[in-house]
């Protein structure tokens, strides 16, 4: 391969990373520069806003760098690390599997290996930026109050991002050998789940077992901390000692992920072709259901849509994936249920707004899956039903799957208080509810396989689901702790829903085309 | 199923309008008799498909009225979907489902009798050479058997106007040749079709009439023979009378659907 090409190629690799960042964060497809940049910096602005307040304190009290920052510091590596890999072992995936132009690719005359080891590269830089989003204000404000020392946290994130990326491709390599090019795609997405969230809710439990509170912040505990965790000289604060400049522990660092990812980039881009041959070859794959014997079934149209929805869902892997991430937090609170069941009547207080939470995130994507990501949107817009009837089969399925979900949860939590168990039925059903008006109000008809994408969809309603997941949160745990002052999240959430109704209603169009 | 005004017209357009930027149909009307096959031609960006969502109501329509078989399609619009079935020219079927699941669904939408539609479906998956993949998920099916199947869920409801928009496109010679016949016989039994192609040959063999629209304008119709003697001379093509009726209106005059844009289809 020419120099050139690579060139050519490694410029067509950023265009195409920058057309992703623009559109997350113009919130459009064709964002212009400008549009994306205003949106980067107002993002970037209010970050260091809430890094000023956070870091502020700790350096008026000298910034020392004591057992507690470095466990705070070391913890949100780690957390960056987790989240990363999640997000690499999805590009990794998708690069894997998804055509896009990997025809173009691999029928050109270009040495694909060389092709390859770009495309892995550019996934570690887009990985390091999207840290760098998050934790440069942060670093910056360390710098502002406390000294460049802490710029050194820059070449920490690249080689954290380095790292996550390049056990990426190994362990999706890995599992190629393992489990074959079929199996694997369903493997490493619900892994990707798992690895993003386990971290966090590995915080959690060890927090209900220490503290029996679900807060991750009991573990920063300063009697803890003194009790459980390393002296300050220990050799497991490396990575939080890089952060804060010192360059033995920073050298060590950036020379071995530079060195981990040389290799593991090389090894994947040399097996890339091979797999993604074999990966092309299933991707489209045949799936033979059982032979059916027997008639159709009697349904109503309602159930016809109903039954059609809850099958699309039950046989999506990378969907059920997708939407795990939520269910998992829902670990902690089951944990905490089963070892106070039929003791701590004041449990509920506690597991309630979390179960709420998890509830809200997990029906928006649900219903954004019913109600906008439809793939056969014409047939159903040609069906003898009314738009109505078709828009409550889709609601149907969200609070069936809901109401099987959050079931088993409330009958447990009934075994300890039957009011707790009430309230977080009904705060549960309500987060699911707000979630579904959320996206019938915003709806827009796009492919389920756009359900990564539907965030970036409309801003607007991203932060009134989570708003409103928030509010049906508080107002559920103060409700359960018999606390008169749960009228005010409520009444938050009703002007939160009102505002979100009459903004949606200005940005909709006039029924351009029928519900599909 | 009900059998709304039988002796009425399958199809009835009158003063039809739609404008985007531009009108994009613009006092279309239109008759099309019973058991007919009509074909729209016209140059990309006619109106064709904006013309054939609006009277299967996935547009609405600025101005106008629409008759399905004597019901009316904007004010009983559920009554008239009964009879109707739409193809679109980018098949939009489940790839988690089989042809067999997709056809139970579609009939339990059109409400039909369970016994009556799996025999109806098993037929025809036969007829489109797809009963051994009737249990086979259908996200690996090439656009031809994706169209097939399709076609299946729109005859699986018993239609008595069916609307096709380019429906042989991607299609092999040999899937062609299946569409044909199961459209053939269709026409024989009563059915109405309405097709969109730009295929000409295909217009100038099957259709009973063909009409040619422009800038959202029926320029003319008639059977191939009335379109012929119209024409400047005799033993032309459709081909050459098309070319001749569109002329200088070949250059598209009005805005495309953004829902066609968005199927990938030709307004």
């Amino acid at each position: 391969m020419t120099r050139s090409a690579l060139i050519r190629f490694t410029h067509h690799e950023i265009r195409l990373a920058w057309r992703d960042w623009a559109w997350l964060f113009a919130g459009r497809r064709n964002a212009t520069t400008n549009r994306a940049i205003c949106g980067i910096a107002i993002f970037a602005a209010i970050l260091h806003l809430i890094g000023y307040a956070v870091l502020k304190g700790f350096f008026e009290r000298g910034g020392s760098v004591d057992q507690t920052a470095l466990a705070v510091i070391s913890v949100s590596v780690v957390l960056s690390f987790t989240m990363l890999l999640s997000q690499a072992m999805e590009s990794v995936t998708r690069a894997f599997y998804a055509r896009d132009d990997l025809d173009l690719i691999l029928s050109s005359p270009a040495p694909s290996r060389d092709l390859f080891m770009v495309r892995i590269g550019m996934m570690g830089m887009t990985s390091w930026l999207m840290s760098i989003l998050l934790i440069a204000p942060f670093l910056n404000v360390a710098t502002f109050l406390g000294g460049v020392n802490w710029l050194a946290g820059y070449a920490v994130m690249l080689s954290v991002a380095l790292l996550a990326t390049g056990s990426a491709v190994l362990s999706t390599l890995l599992m190629f050998k393992t489990f074959g090019a079929k199996r694997t795609r369903l493997f490493a997405q619900i892994t990707a789940a798992v690895v993003g969230a386990a971290f966090l809710i590995g915080l959690q439990l060890v927090a209900i077992i220490s503290y029996g509170s679900m807060s991750r912040f009991s573990l920063f505990n300063e009697t803890f901390l003194t009790n459980h965790a390393p002296a300050t000289e220990s050799g497991l604060w490396l990575l939080a000692r890089a952060v804060t400049g010192d360059a033995d522990s920073l050298l060590l660092i950036v020379g071995g992920s530079f060195t981990f990812f040389a290799l593991a980039t090389y090894t994947g881009a040399v097996q890339f072709r091979k797999i993604v041959v074999a990966a092309l070859g299933v991707a489209d794959g045949t799936h033979r259901q059982k032979r059916r014997q027997r008639m159709f079934v009697m349904r109503s149209v309602n159930g016809a849509l109903v039954h059609k929805e809850l099958k699309l869902i039950g046989r999506d892997p990378w969907l059920i994936s997708q939407t795990l991430m939520q269910v998992l937090y829902l670990l902690p609170p089951a944990f905490m249920l089963w070892i106070s069941f039929g003791t701590e009547t004041q449990v509920s207080v506690i597991v309630a707004p979390v179960i709420v939470m998890a509830v809200g995130q997990l029906a928006g994507g649900l219903a954004w899956l019913t109600i906008s990501g439809e793939d056969a949107p014409d047939l159903i817009a040609t069906a003898p039903v009314s738009d109505d009837a078709k828009l409550w089969a889709k609601v149907k399925a969200v609070l069936l799957i809901i109401a099987a979900l959050i079931a088993p949860m409330a009958l447990a939590l009934a075994s300890v208080s039957a009011w707790g168990a009430v309230v977080t039925f009904a705060g549960a059903m309500t987060a699911a509810s707000c979630a579904i008006l959320v996206q019938l109000w915003f709806r827009s008809q796009a492919k389920r396989t756009m359900f990564r994408r539907r965030q970036v969809a409309s801003k607007v309603s991203t932060f009134a689901e989570a708003a409103a997941s928030i509010l049906c949160a508080g107002t559920t745990a103060l409700v359960a702790a018999s606390q008169p002052f749960a009228i005010i999240p409520a009444l938050l959430l009703a002007f939160v829903m009102g505002l979100t109704w009459h903004l949606a209603k200005g940005s909709r169009p006039s029924r351009p085309h029928a519900m599909a | 199923m009900r059998n709304p005004g039988l002796s009425s017209p399958a199809l009835e357009i009158t003063d039809l309008r739609k404008a985007f930027d531009k009108p994009a149909v613009d006092g279309l009307s239109l008759s099309i008799g019973t058991g007919e096959f009509y074909a729209l031609l016209g140059p990309n960006g006619a109106g064709k498909t904006t013309t054939l969502r609006m009277v299967a109501g996935l547009l609405e329509a600025d101005a106008g009225s629409v008759s399905i078989c004597g019901v009316d399609a904007f004010a009983n619009s559920i009554e008239a979907k009964r009879v109707l079935a739409w193809v679109p020219d980018e098949p939009m079927i489940y790839d988690k489902l089989t042809p067999l699941e997709y056809l139970e669904f579609v009939s339990g939408l059109w409400g039909m009798n369970p016994d009556h539609a799996r025999f109806k479906a098993d037929s025809l998956l036969e007829q489109f050479g797809l009963a051994e993949q009737a249990d086979v998920r259908c996200g690996g099916f090439s656009k031809g058997m994706r169209q097939k199947v399709a076609l299946a869920g729109a005859l699986v409801h018993e239609p008595r106007l069916i609307i096709l928009d380019e429906p042989l496109t991607g299609l092999d010679a040999g899937s062609a040749r299946q569409v044909k016949t199961v459209l053939r016989g269709l026409v024989a039994d009563g059915v109405t079709v309405i097709m969109t192609t730009h295929i000409l040959e295909v217009a100038e063999r099957m259709a009973d009439r063909i009409g040619i629209i422009a800038k959202g304008r029926l320029v003319t119709e008639g059977t191939l023979k009335e379109l012929s003697e119209r024409a400047s001379a005799s033993g032309m093509t459709l081909e050459d009378i098309f070319l001749e009726v569109v002329g200088a209106n070949m250059q598209p005059a009005s805005a495309k659907s953004p829902t066609a844009h968005a199927s990938g289809s030709a307004a």
